[in-house]
């Protein structure tokens, strides 16, 4: 014990005692922690599955192949006029697309115009079928139209605003996107539109109100006729039929539409009174300078477009993306050099009495003549109806001079300069008479020679005469006026050589843009067989003769003249009478 | 618990299609990778080209995940399986034939009893798995295959072009979609 350490002790003696702390038993407590096997300590696989939704537009369905639905009335469809062939054109080729227009809010709607296919190709395969494939420019006013609204085409005149609008709705009414139409054009233009909807649009039926007030309520309330046209006097007068709301259209077309310019007109009133969906005006004057006149034809196209007393600067910006103008420069390229097109005209009812009355007079003139008959006899016969297809003896009235006024006030708004011919002086000093305010010159056999040039020499100078009047006999050799753009042939000549080489006068070689020739033809007369023969015959003069040649001596034979009319008679000796 | 990952397509059988005897449509899908996913456009038409239906997909943007475990099929997967055939089956109008421009799609026919087809582009090289040639398109544009498990599909597709217009241009359209599919995006429709 005495070797133990002093400490060891200290511990064993009776006086040691545990220190407290020592005496407190220890205290284990339990703790859970919580693996870190979630987010975002530990990442997911994700999923797996992959998920996809749809959404999806319906359009509506086109008619089916084979033509639209034919009314149920009986129609007006005449043969087809023969349509004049076009020069050769070298076309661009291009992708030309219904783009839709900025106001065009609704997505399916957008999407319809997307999804149509290019308009190339639906007018170079067999869906559409048309004469003529249209120039790019059309296809591009075509593009223009469609899905719009409300349109204005402004196209300077013979570059085919019409066509543009038919072959427009054809493709609406295709498509499905329309189901009625009404066109309302003045009365003189009502046969050509009939024509040209025959010509680029056979499949559209349409029908022509017009006749007694049943007739044409019947016309307008009742028939389920796709498509209807109708002048803008017989629609004025009609006001209270189509101000029902049971008369509606999925779209309205307005051909010269400056007609409603003056909006307290009740012609304006009537047709801003249609109800409708659409609205597309068509008219050839620079309508953008007319701030006036482009209010008033909004009131149709866009009421509410334009408000009240806004200022012309603003008006472009307003209306900008609604209107189409182009000019013969702008689509020069695309164009061929000439373009030719028959305006056909009805004769007035004083001019059909006089007309009706000078042949049946004639005729049996001729018949009683026997075979004393002479061509000559019947060449007379036929300068005198063709003298009343121009004029009526009695009180001069025109078919063809209204038409001629009408489009030489686009030509002339347009800046442009025409020719008018005709086989005789007395018609082109009437028509002088008639077109003063647009400057008109007289270049013919009563105008004495040491003057001809100075005539000529203002034409082209003076920029306010728009139209120079001549005859064939003077004015189809030897000139140069390729300044001019149009070309009228008031009346026709026997001999389409001798036309040719008057229409040359504007259409040379360094004639820098395309020149319209129209050519006035009345129905239902005279004029109209000779239209037909002058057409095989220019056919046959164009593939065996060529146009660069001298004109040969074509002209109509002796028995075609005769067959003009239905005379029995026939000379003993036969002579072929040149033109 | 484990997910399920979709089985491979299962072989379908290979019928001929039959005749219809009704309108003759045409379905032209296309499926687009960008950089939000893939995004698929389907155009129905008649067979002069107009647009009866069309129909738009979600963008899928598989994940990293998706594309590990799907690897070489998760592009024919999402074209074909996934958004091909959710657009035709959503789609009110029937077709008799289905072009595409997307080689991935083709396998849609797998899961289709009308015939697909996959327009190749002139300088494209055929896949490794060529088809059956169907011919030519239209304006030399390109060559039509149709799906290798299903030669029957030759004679079906080429009794149904000839009934189109010989100016129908096959490759026509899917420029059309993709417009309306930019027009879609530039609107949010896309993003719905």
């Amino acid at each position: 014990m005495d070797d133990l350490p002093e400490t060891i002790q200290l511990l064993t003696t009776p006086e040691a005692r545990a220190h407290p702390l020592f005496e407190r038993q220890l205290q284990i407590t339990v703790r859970d922690a919580r693996l870190l096997n979630d987010q975002p300590w530990v990442r997911s696989f994700g999923k797996l599955q992959m998920e996809v939704t749809t959404e999806g537009w319906r359009f509506p369905a086109p008619p089916e192949e084979g033509g639209l639905r034919a009314p149920s009335v009986r129609l007006h469809q005449p043969e087809p006029a023969v349509a004049p062939q076009p020069e050769d054109v070298t076309q661009r080729v291009k992708s030309i697309r219904v783009q839709p227009p900025r106001e065009t809010v609704v997505f399916k709607e957008r999407l319809l115009y997307l999804l149509q296919p290019p308009l190339e190709n639906v007018f170079s395969g067999r869906q559409v079928t048309v004469p003529f494939k249209p120039f790019p420019y059309q296809m591009e006013g075509i593009a223009f139209l469609m899905p719009r609204h409300a349109a204005l085409l402004a196209d300077e005149m013979g570059l085919g605003k019409t066509m543009q609008a038919i072959l427009s709705l054809r493709l609406m009414f295709h498509t499905g996107m329309i189901r009625k139409a009404l066109v309302v054009c003045p009365k003189p233009l009502v046969n050509n539109w009939s024509r040209e909807l025959r010509m680029w649009a056979s499949d559209v039926p349409f029908e022509v109100i017009t006749g007694d007030a049943d007739a044409r309520r019947a016309a307008w309330a009742v028939s389920n006729c796709p498509l209807k046209l109708v002048n803008y006097e017989v629609l004025t007068r009609d006001a209270e039929i189509v101000s029902d709301e049971q008369v509606s259209f999925d779209i309205v077309i307005l051909d010269e539409a400056q007609r409603i310019k003056n909006r307290e007109s009740k012609t304006a009133h009537v047709v801003r009174g249609l109800h409708r969906d659409r609205s597309w005006a068509l008219t050839g004057t620079p309508i953008e300078n007319k701030p006036d006149d482009l209010v008033s034809l909004f009131g149709f196209i866009d009421p509410g477009r334009i408000p009240p007393d806004t200022p012309a600067k603003k008006l472009s910006s307003l209306t900008g993306d609604c209107i189409l103008r182009r000019i013969k420069e702008d689509v020069m390229s695309d164009m061929p050099a000439k373009i030719i097109r028959d305006a056909e005209v009805e004769l007035t009812p004083p001019q059909k009495e006089a007309y009706t009355l000078a042949e049946k007079e004639g005729v049996v003139r001729l018949n009683a003549l026997g075979d004393t008959i002479s061509v000559q006899h019947v060449f007379e016969l036929v300068m005198r109806l063709k003298q009343i297809c121009n004029f009526d003896p009695l009180t001069g009235e025109s078919s063809k001079l209204e038409r001629l006024v009408a489009d030489m006030n686009e030509v002339a708004e347009s800046g442009r300069k025409a020719i008018v011919f005709s086989q005789w002086v007395q018609p082109l000093e009437t028509i002088a008479e008639a077109l003063a305010h647009v400057g008109p010159l007289q270049f013919h056999g009563r105008v004495p020679p040491r003057e001809r040039q100075a005539v000529l020499d203002q034409f082209k100078a003076d920029k306010t005469k728009h139209v120079i009047l001549m005859s064939y006999a003077t004015g189809s050799v030897g000139l140069n006026l390729q300044f001019t753009n149009y070309v009228f042939l008031f009346d026709r000549w026997w001999n389409p050589a001798i036309e040719d080489q008057a229409i040359n006068r504007a259409h040379r070689i360094g004639q820098k843009e395309p020149v319209i020739v129209t050519r006035f033809v009345t129905q239902g007369t005279i004029e109209t067989k000779i239209a037909e023969v002058l057409e095989k015959k220019r056919q046959l003069f164009n593939e065996l003769i060529g146009q660069n040649d001298a004109p040969p001596r074509v002209g109509m034979t002796e028995e075609e003249i005769f067959q003009l009319f239905d005379i029995g008679a026939r000379p003993k000796r036969h002579a072929a009478l040149t033109g | 618990m484990a997910q399920t990952i979709p089985a491979p397509a299962a072989l379908a059988p290979n019928p001929v299609p039959e005749r219809s005897t009704g309108p003759t449509n045409l379905g032209f899908l296309t499926v687009l990778h960008e950089a939000n996913g893939y995004l698929g456009g389907y155009l129905v038409t008649n067979t002069w080209g107009r647009p009866l239906e069309f129909r738009l997909s979600s963008a899928v943007q598989p994940n990293r995940v998706q594309q590990i475990l799907y690897a070489g099929t998760l592009e024919p997967y999402v074209c074909a399986d996934l958004i091909g055939k959710t657009l035709v089956d959503k789609t009110s109008v029937p077709v008799q034939l289905v072009v595409t421009d997307c080689n991935a799609v083709l396998d849609l026919r797998l899961k289709l009893d009308a015939p697909v087809a996959w327009l190749a582009a002139k300088d494209t090289v055929p896949s490794p798995r060529p088809g059956s040639v169907i011919g030519p398109a239209s304006n030399g544009r390109g060559t039509l295959f149709c799906h290798p498990r299903f030669p029957g599909d030759v004679s079906a597709a080429q009794e149904l072009l000839q009934r189109l217009d010989s100016t129908f241009d096959l490759a026509e359209p899917f420029s059309r979609i993709r417009e309306a599919i930019g027009e879609a995006r530039k609107l949010g429709v896309a993003s719905r």
